[in-house]
């Protein structure tokens, strides 16, 4: 999320609006958009039947009844151009990639109001703006642990330890202009 | 394939994607309680 934001007027600059989207409730959504200072909307579909499942996003082995992480493109009128399935919640695509699909688009620049926020209520397991350096440190250097463990293990392995590192320090970076947002 | 949905905002409110077919849409999908 931080890290789209962070590029969040390079897709306006492209012609295209950007929306999240999650099965968690709207007061959910509206607490992470004040945590992370979100220049677009958090929606929300909680019975995940208007478009996490219609859209093939839903996990069908998670009793949560949450989504799987993914991404699609829409031209203007509706029609979708390109989509990305995670393959678990570490897989999301560069925001680059998604920036370099939009390009392909052509479109004129378009604009974004801010979004609507309502009365906010953090999830009981969501972590705190100050937890998330942390975290992603932590994750980040058991991946690289792993990656020195396993040097045997084919490239495929060292391919997706590099991008998952990449990733966070992605993450990292994007985390500091939530207070620049906030400013 | 044409997509169409109406969620909710972040204050509880209808959300429709058909109000914004003028503009390109990149639509994230989140787990969520994040």
């Amino acid at each position: 999320m931080a890290a789209i934001a962070a590029v969040h007027q390079e897709f306006l600059d492209h012609g295209a609006r950007v929306f999240g989207l999650s099965s968690d409730s709207p007061e959910q959504n509206a607490a992470v958009m004040e945590k992370l200072a979100l220049t677009f909307p958090i929606l929300s579909d909680p019975e995940r039947d208007r478009a996490i499942t219609p859209l093939g996003f839903a996990d069908e082995n998670d009793p949560r009844l949450i989504s799987r992480p993914g991404v699609v493109i829409l031209a203007p009128g509706g029609e979708e151009v390109w989509r990305h399935t995670g393959r678990d919640y570490a897989d999301r695509p560069h925001e680059d990639i998604l920036l370099a699909e939009v390009s392909k688009l052509d479109l004129s620049p378009t604009t974004q109001g801010l979004p609507v926020i309502g009365e906010a209520v953090p999830g009981e397991k969501a972590m705190p703006i100050e937890g998330l350096p942390p975290y992603l440190r932590g994750a980040k250097f058991a991946v690289l642990a792993l990656r020195g463990r396993h040097r045997s293990l084919d490239d495929e392995f060292k391919d997706d330890t590099k991008v998952y590192v990449q990733r966070v320090e992605r993450y990292l970076e994007a985390l500091s202009g939530v207070e620049e947002r906030r400013a | 394939m044409t997509v169409d949905f109406t969620v909710l905002n972040a204050a509880g409110q209808p959300w429709a994607l058909s109000d914004h077919r003028d503009a390109a849409a990149v639509i994230t999908f989140h787990r969520g309680d994040f």
